[in-house]
């Protein structure tokens, strides 16, 4: 009766065995006792003897072919039996591969964790070493961080969470008089909060640090990176442009009258939060491509002229100046105009600003209107070839049919790259955007 | 388990006796004018002159421990002193015959001793050996204390005598210019250039280590005997025992090669004063009645042993000279009981509440001086007032020596402010020699024909084939290859190099490092050890300290716990002790245990990592074995290598291109970064390397947490630097390892990291360990060792909590402090 012979497992933990040397061939008689095959774990060396007489009719593996326990080697027994009831599987190709561990499948990153930031600020924070140096480095006032650590500790993360929020300050913000304890009304232009929303938090802070500070004539405190990038940029701009500014005024008569109107209608139209910046935005959406030397980048030897209206629109932000982009500013309507700036005033200043919006501007406008301002020389965002700052409004006469009448006269300040357009063709622009104003109805009817 | 050896049931199962020599006890008889042919009037007198020498030498350390002044000389003395007042017979005797070849080994209570060794060689030298080695010493700095100070001015003999006193009493005194320079002290002076060699403040400490140096001897064919010396109570301890069987294991004569198969070269003196401290051996805490009785029960040859009279120093000279004829002709080892009888107490302190004034006074009517003197007189070998002058000689010697060591001008202390780091740097001796000796190696085979060198030749040395699938482990290169491999070039390039441990040979280690050794080696470089680790531990110390090499095993790393005192107090100071004089170039390799319970799967690397003078390594990977034991091998430092069952059959997976045919090292004491990460750090010791690789896949994979992963490699040395520089980069660590937590080197390591990269921490440095249990059963392992979900739960709990994530584990601080207090 045919008998097989299996690999015998030397010990627990052995797996396999490499036959080292066949003592007997196929075909040969077999008495019990005599040695079949030497087989080697990693540890040792050992004799397989025949525990039944016969003749070895088959043989499933070869010299140094590395078997797996129990598995069958060769078969004693009479010739002309039937072996191929002990072939093993994979006896063909014994010299077995360690079985391919399956590729791990691509386990999706779980969700990052959400960090929150405080509202309020803590008297006691519980922060890491690592997370303190952060925050100083950073600029940002731990005390608003919320702690996502063991305990509640402040680590890394919640430092960088609160960076990223901007609702706290940098240490010289603090100092300037911004202090985040208060809630603050944004009364700019787009809603946004403007420094001078900050007038009664300065008068506290400047209290407080006046207080803390006493004796103390000055604190050096070093700038937050985003006032690095603004002060590089800024530099930058000046030393390789060639920038010059032209001033204008227009009669705002009618833009302000189309204020009053949709106002009025607010709750009719729901158009009432748009405001004269907004409506500013749009006539240079509708007048820059007519001039695309100023709706244009100018990178070392070449203009890149952009076929839309890609609007920067300058954010007053506690941690500085940002420029976020009104993407296709031509195709959008007044009121998507006038929500869209809000929109990113408002994720500006929460820091939720996507870095994709900071990026790709074809021109800026910036406002300091409301802070009175009736004329400035707004400093190129470099590659940009033009920024368009909008002044106050003042009353201004004018000869009328030989009479002299007041007008609300709104100022523009163009600044241009001479380096990629002449002072002509930028005034003509300004006088093109000063038309569009003045006569605003029939710009919308267009 | 040699297979020559036939274990015949017919044999094994006859009946029968077993026959016992007589043991003869103080047969000594003879007269000095019986001895005169073997004793000239000079040796009479110079065996007085020595046994009065230590006599002063003793009494001025009591006066001055007791009164705090010698001879007018104020002096205080806060060390020990353990001293041999009336067993100075036993000393002089036993070194009467001994020259700078033989080695003796001392006890606690050893002045005599050394002061005897050290004035026989001093005869027994001529006048350019002594200069030599007295300016070769230390560059001559105690040599110099002494030079030109000589009563007989030009009488180089007179000189050494000078610099001998002075230097064991500058040693006892803890100065520089001792012998040891002030590091051993009155319980650990020694001079090696006089074959004087360590003594040893653990009772019976000697017995294993100066079997370990007999084997030197017999195995590298050195001359000369090695002398054992330790006390009567020490037979109550259990490595003197094993020093006894090992060093008469019967394989020696019936195995070893020719040349080598002649019994060690070893007298296992024992000086038998009847008391260990206050204990009686005889009638009170030891069983033998007459100690000589136990070499009976050691070996058939009844280890030679006789009692001899201690207190009659011709009769010890002539148990000495029968003794060393055996030696010579049959081998030994030899058992000596030398009774004598210490006059003092154990030490100044001791009350002698155990025992009579009537005993002591009657055996200071036996007192060796005034009977030798008095028996010389009789026989007119000289007059009494040549015995009054001799000892009014050494007198006025002693003062001036004494004089000397208490001079802080001439003979300062170690000036730690100064040098702060004088003892620290002879922790180490930190050198490379590739062989101990210069001559062939003996092997049997060429290292190109040993079969496990070929079969190693056919495997694949890096983990993974072309297309990164792991190689099978019957075909890849093992980290049990790469500890081979290091071994097998040792000891064809270092004749010196042994190995020995428990069933090393045929077996070939109990995890297979070994296999194929034995094909190239013969018996007398490679055998199996009796189960006897305090032996195998402390034999290795002294063979090393002789000038070989030695690779011990101690099988399972639980077994330190059988050796603690070899491995902890002998193996670990001994370079220190000596200043620096003793290199120990001996690897201890231990395994730790898988799947074995509570006595055989603990990690102890902490326990050695504790005492300082042990490198401790725990090489994971066979790119590291290999490299750190090259290191280890080249080395001349104690380094107890660890290694994991878990992992022996690991293949390589992080050293590009695989395990290195030719000759590489690791450096000790620098971790490897085996996966590099840029927001957590694992650094781990041992097999936990594996689970730790496992966890920051997870981690990486589910959290986006990108984890650096550190092998420490090495416990004691160990550089920072690397960890530091990526603590500081990550912020975070979890260090983990198999060994129990509490008192962890992990927790030395979290410490150390804590302070110096403090202000870059994002979260305290996390220690995963096993649990403070004992190791339960295999089926209960992961419940013991840190586990991949352990680090994770430790991320998650003391870390960075991670989204989503549910702990397995309770890694709360109520937990930690819940089971601090239980002590579990």
């Amino acid at each position: 009766m045919a008998t097989p012979v299996i690999m015998p497992r030397q010990g627990q933990s052995v797996e396999s065995c490499i036959i080292a040397k066949w003592h007997k061939q196929k075909g040969d008689k077999v008495e019990v006792g005599d040695q079949l095959f030497t087989y080697e774990t990693d540890k040792a060396t050992f004799d397989e003897e025949a525990t039944v007489a016969g003749t070895l009719i088959d043989v499933f593996f070869e010299e140094g072919d590395d078997v797996e326990c129990l598995l069958n080697v060769c078969v004693i027994g009479d010739e002309g039996e039937d072996t191929s009831a002990f072939r093993p599987d994979g006896a063909e190709e014994a010299a077995a591969e360690a079985p391919a561990e399956a590729a791990p499948a691509a386990a999706a990153v779980e969700a990052a964790p959400v960090i929150k930031v405080s509202d309020t600020a803590k008297e006691n924070v519980f922060i890491s070493p690592r997370a303190k140096n952060h925050a100083d480095k950073l600029g940002v006032d731990v005390r608003f961080a919320e702690g996502s650590g063991p305990n509640g500790r402040v680590i890394e993360r919640d430092v960088e969470a609160l960076a990223q929020s901007g609702v706290a300050f940098t240490k010289a913000a603090a100092a300037e008089g911004a202090s985040s304890d208060a809630k603050f009304e944004g009364t700019g232009i787009g809603g946004r909060v403007t420094t001078g929303d900050l007038k009664k938090p300065v008068a506290q802070a400047v209290q407080e640090a006046m207080q803390a500070e006493e004796g103390v004539a000055y604190t050096d405190v070093p700038l937050t990176n985003i006032r690095k990038v603004i002060s590089k940029a800024m530099h930058n701009s000046l030393s390789s442009t060639a920038q010059l500014t032209l001033n204008t005024s227009f009669d705002a008569t009618e833009i302000m009258a189309y204020r009053k109107k949709l106002k009025a209608n607010a709750e009719k139209l729901g158009l009432g939060n748009i405001t004269l910046n907004d409506i500013v935005l749009y006539a240079v959406s509708r007048t820059l491509l007519n001039h695309k030397d100023l709706n244009a980048n100018m990178i070392d030897d070449k203009m890149r002229i952009f076929n839309h209206v890609n609007l920067g629109v300058a954010v007053d932000t506690p941690r500085g100046l940002m420029v976020p982009n009104i993407f296709c500013a031509e195709l959008k309507s007044l009121a998507e105009i006038s929500a869209e700036t809000k929109e990113l005033a408002g994720a500006c200043q929460g820091g939720t600003i996507s870095p994709d919006l900071l990026n790709g501007g074809s021109f800026t406008v910036t406002n300091l209107g409301s802070f009175g301002i009736e004329s400035f020389t707004p400093v190129l965002n470099a590659p940009q070839t033009g920024i368009l700052g909008v002044d106050t409004i003042v009353q201004r006469a004018k000869e009328v049919n030989g009479e002299i009448v007041y007008y609300p006269a709104m100022g523009l300040s163009l600044t241009f790259d001479h380096r990629a357009v002449d002072g002509a063709p930028a005034a003509k622009f300004l006088q093109e955007l000063k038309a569009n104003l003045e006569n605003f109805s029939v710009l919308l009817a267009k | 388990m040699p297979k020559s050896q036939f274990m015949d049931p017919d044999v094994i199962r006859k009946s029968g006796y077993i026959e016992f020599d007589p043991i003869p006890v103080n047969q000594y008889n003879k007269t000095i004018k019986e001895e005169s042919s073997n004793f000239s009037k000079d040796d009479f007198l110079r065996i007085y002159r020595d046994m009065a020498i230590i006599r002063e030498f003793e009494q001025m350390l009591l006066d001055i421990k007791t009164k705090s002044e010698y001879q007018g000389i104020a002096y205080n003395n806060p060390g020990p002193a353990h001293l041999s007042l009336g067993q100075e017979a036993s000393a002089v005797g036993q070194a009467y015959l001994l020259n700078k070849n033989d080695f003796i080994f001392g006890s606690h209570r050893s002045h005599g001793e050394i002061l005897a060794k050290g004035l026989s060689c001093i005869h027994k030298l001529d006048d350019k050996e002594l200069i030599e080695d007295m300016e070769t010493f230390f560059d001559g700095a105690t040599y110099r204390v002494v030079e030109g100070k000589e009563k007989d001015k030009g009488n180089v003999k007179d000189l050494a005598i000078d610099f001998l006193l002075y230097g064991a009493l500058a040693e006892i005194f803890a100065r520089e210019t001792g012998f040891n320079k002030g590091l051993g002290g009155s319980m650990h002076a020694f001079f090696t250039p006089f074959g004087i060699y360590p003594n040893n403040a653990i009772v019976g400490g000697s017995a294993t280590i100066a079997m370990g140096a007999s084997m030197f001897k017999r195995i590298n064919q050195k001359d000369g005997v090695v002398i054992s010396n330790v006390g009567d109570a020490s037979m109550g301890r259990g490595p003197v025992w094993e020093a006894l069987n090992m060093g008469a294991m019967d394989q020696i004569t019936q195995l070893w090669e020719e040349g080598y198969n002649k019994g060690l070269p070893i007298i296992f003196n024992f000086f038998n004063n009847l008391y260990g401290m206050g204990g009686q051996t005889m009638g009170e805490t030891m069983a033998y009645n007459f100690l000589a009785r136990v070499g009976a029960g050691v070996s058939p040859t009844q280890l030679h042993a006789e009692r001899i009279d201690g207190y009659n120093p011709l009769a010890v000279i002539d148990a000495m000279r029968r003794k060393l004829d055996i030696i010579k002709t049959q081998g030994g080892p030899v058992l000596l009981d030398t009774v004598t009888y210490r006059m003092t107490g154990h030490s100044p302190s001791d009350a002698s509440t155990y025992r009579t004034k009537e005993e002591v006074d009657k055996w200071a009517e036996h007192d060796v001086l005034v009977n030798f003197e008095k028996k010389l007189v009789d026989a007119k070998i000289a007059k009494s007032d040549d015995f009054a002058a001799m000892r009014e000689d050494i007198r006025e010697r002693m003062v001036k020596i004494v004089k000397l060591a208490i001079d802080d001008n001439v003979s300062p202390r170690m000036d730690l402010d100064k040098n702060p780091n004088i003892i620290a740097d002879m922790m180490f001796s930190n050198q490379k020699i590739e062989k101990m000796e210069d001559r062939t190696p003996d092997v049997l085979i060429p290292k190109e024909e040993n079969p496990r060198v070929q079969k190693i030749a056919k495997k694949e040395r890096f983990g993974f084939d072309k297309n990164g699938k792991p190689v099978s482990k019957n075909k890849v290169y093992q980290l049990r290859d790469g500890l081979f491999e290091a071994i097998i070039d040792k000891f064809y390039e270092d004749p010196t190099l042994v190995a020995y441990g428990e069933d090393n040979r045929d077996w070939g280690g109990a995890y297979a490092v070994y296999q194929g050794l034995t094909e190239s080696l013969p018996y007398h470089r490679f055998f199996n050890s009796p189960i006897s680790e305090s032996a195998i531990a402390g034999s290795a110390v002294g063979y090393a300290m002789s000038g070989g090499r030695v690779i011990a095993e101690i099988m399972y790393c639980d077994f330190i716990g059988c050796c603690g005192d070899e491995i902890f107090n002998q193996l670990a100071k001994w370079q220190s002790m000596s200043a620096g004089v003793l290199k120990m170039p001996v690897i201890i390799r231990v395994s730790v245990g898988s799947k074995y319970g509570a006595q055989h799967s603990q990690d102890w690397t902490s326990m050695c990592a504790h005492v300082p003078g042990l490198k401790v390594v725990f090489p994971v990977t066979p790119y590291d074995a290999k490299g750190i034991m090259n290191s280890a091998l080249n080395g001349t430092d104690p380094v107890v290598v660890f290694e994991s069952q878990r992992i022996y059959d690991v293949g390589e997976q992080f050293h590009e291109g695989g395990v290195p045919e030719g000759y590489y090292e690791v450096p000790i004491g620098e971790p490897d970064i085996k996966k590099e990460g840029k927001d957590l750090t694992i650094l781990t010791i041992g097999a936990t390397l594996y689970r730790a690789l496992d966890a920051a896949k997870e981690l990486e994979e589910k959290y986006g947490i990108s984890c650096e992963v550190i092998d420490a490699r090495s416990i004691v040395p160990f550089n920072y630097e690397k960890v530091l520089e990526s603590v500081k980069k990550t912020g975070r660590i979890v260090l983990a390892s198999d060994a129990c937590t509490r008192g962890s080197a992990l927790n030395t390591i979290a410490q150390n990291i804590t302070e110096m990269a403090f202000d870059y921490l994002d979260a305290p440095p996390v220690v995963v360990g096993a649990q403070n249990w004992i190791t339960p059963c295999y089926e209960l392992d992961a419940a013991f060792f840190p586990q991949k979900d352990w680090i994770i739960d430790a991320v998650h709990e003391k870390i960075l909590p991670l989204p989503g994530y549910v702990a397995k584990n309770n890694f709360t601080e109520t937990e930690q402090i819940r089971k601090n207090k239980l002590g579990v």
